[in-house]
This record gives structure tokens, C-alpha cells and sequence, in this order.
């Protein structure tokens, strides 16, 4: 193994302790009917204390690592979905919960999308109207192995096969 | 704050234990239906996808396609047809393809020809 190669793996496995600490929620609402916050929310509540596995909500697009993504994907929402998006740091993963974000209860109009993969590049998919904070501890334990994945295709160096 | 205090005592942890262990409140949680296939006419169907208004529901030749995403687990089918449908109890739904939300679920007419 030459020095590159190793200076890649340090990095690699520097990138895994750090993913093994915690995990930064942003939530990002397009339009939904606030239902799918409200059980966001119960996260922190005592009955599911999120933090005890990790998970932080944080208002910072730049700070987040997950992009809980709600709503139907409203077309006056494009270009703040698309900045937030932009705007956080890799590797992240966007997740969309429930039913409107995947495509269940609004068709496609001049207002709204009707789906969030429209919009944004989507890795884990959340079904429930809304999903219940059990359902969205779930798809977070989903959505911390698709991470994981993306982190390991992380590439350093010319020829670096992860 | 004493009384605060002795009521937590009194009622211990209340904070869930999942994912290390199952969760019994999970049992109460509204869940998308579960169809049975051998009682799932094409007149069946038909009353289902009408009575669905999430558009869950909908009919290819000789299929009903349920997407559980688009599911809003009213239990609106399970009123239309009792006797063909039932809450499935599913609710760890997470995943990271879309396509393993839907399903295709045979009419029972066409299967027997």
C-alpha cells in the first residue's frame, strides 16, 4: 500500500468515527399540512427522546448531515428546496416523509410537484400520513445505513475504489 | 418539585426502548391494509379503488396495484370490503427504493382461468 492509499483509508476511517457520533436533522417543509411536523416534533418529546440515539435537529442547512424533507413538493418552494439542498455539507442524505412527499395525495398541478423526488435527489422514502414517531425512527435507522453507504463510496484519490 | 418528583418515580422510564426492543404501543398504530388475494374479485377491486382517495389503489389487467406510499391508512378499504381486507400491522415501511412500496396484488377471478 503505497502513502496515498493509506492517507486515504486514515481519512476514511477519521470520516467513520465522526458519522459514529451523531447525526444532524435539518427539516425542510414544502407545503404540508403540518401533521408530519407534529410527529417530527414528538421526536424530542421523552416518549422517543431522539437524542439518546444521536440524532440532533439543527436549523442550520450547513450543520445537517439529513434533509427530513415533508409536503408535496409546493413549485413555489423550488428554488429555497434546492439552496438548502445545496447547501449542506456531503455526504447527505434527503429522506422524504410521508404520503404527500411520496406522491400520494397531491397529482401533479401548476402549484405543486406531487412528489419530493421531483425536486430533490431522494434516498430513503417514509410512507404514513403522517408517520408515526416510531415509523420516522425507523426510516432515521434506514437513512443512518444509506449513509454509511455513501460514505464508503467517498473517493480520495485517482483510482481509489472506496 | 417534590411532587414532580415522586410522580416520575412512581411511573418510571417512560421513554420507548426501540430499536433495541420491540415497542407494544406500535400494536395501536394505524397500519396500511393487507388484502387477501383468493377473495379479491374483479368487482372486489373495483369497489376498493373507488372507495381509496389517496390513490393507492389502482387496476392494471388481471392486478390491483397497492402502493403503500401513497397510503394514508384511513381504513376506507377495509370498510368497502371487510371481508377481503385487514389492517396489515406493517409499519417499519422505511426504505431506500420506491419501487418496494408498491405491490401487485392478483384478482382472484382471473388467477383461476
Amino acid at each position: 500500500m503505497n502513502e496515498e492509499e493509506a492517507a486515504a483509508r486514515r481519512l476514511r476511517e477519521a470520516i467513520a468515527t465522526q458519522f459514529g457520533r451523531s447525526l444532524h436533522i435539518r427539516t425542510l417543509d414544502t407545503g404540508s399540512c403540518a401533521a408530519c411536523e407534529q410527529e417530527i416534533r414528538l421526536l424530542s418529546a421523552p416518549h422517543y427522546d431522539l437524542h439518546r440515539l444521536g440524532f440532533f435537529f439543527t436549523p442550520a442547512p450547513r450543520h445537517a448531515d439529513l434533509l427530513l424533507v415533508t409536503g408535496p413538493a409546493i413549485r413555489a418552494f423550488d428554488v429555497a428546496a434546492r439552496k438548502t439542498y445545496e447547501a449542506m455539507p456531503g455526504p447527505k442524505v434527503v429522506v422524504a416523509t410521508g404520503a404527500c412527499a411520496l406522491g400520494g395525495v397531491y397529482p401533479e398541478d401548476r402549484f405543486v410537484h406531487g412528489e419530493v423526488a421531483k425536486v430533490l435527489p431522494v434516498d430513503v422514502w417514509i410512507p404514513g400520513c403522517p408517520p408515526s414517531p416510531l415509523a420516522l425512527l425507523h426510516g432515521l435507522g434506514v437513512a443512518v445505513g444509506r449513509l454509511a453507504e455513501k460514505a464508503r463510496e467517498l473517493t480520495f484519490t485517482v483510482g481509489d475504489a472506496g | 418539585m417534590p411532587l414532580w418528583f415522586a410522580r416520575g418515580l412512581r411511573r418510571g422510564v417512560v421513554t420507548t426502548r426501540y430499536p433495541d426492543r420491540p415497542e407494544p404501543a406500535a400494536a395501536l398504530l394505524p397500519t396500511p391494509p393487507a388484502f387477501r388475494p383468493s377473495l379479491l374479485t374483479a368487482q372486489v377491486a373495483e369497489r376498493l379503488v373507488q372507495a381509496c382517495p389517496s390513490a393507492a389503489l389502482r387496476l392494471s389487467e388481471a392486478a390491483m396495484i397497492f402502493d403503500a406510499g401513497a397510503c394514508t391508512a384511513c381504513g376506507r378499504c377495509a370498510e368497502a370490503a371487510p371481508h377481503a381486507v385487514a389492517a396489515s400491522g406493517e409499519w417499519e415501511l422505511a426504505t431506500t427504493a420506491r419501487s418496494a412500496l408498491i405491490k401487485e396484488i392478483p384478482l382472484a377471478g382471473e388467477a383461476r382461468q
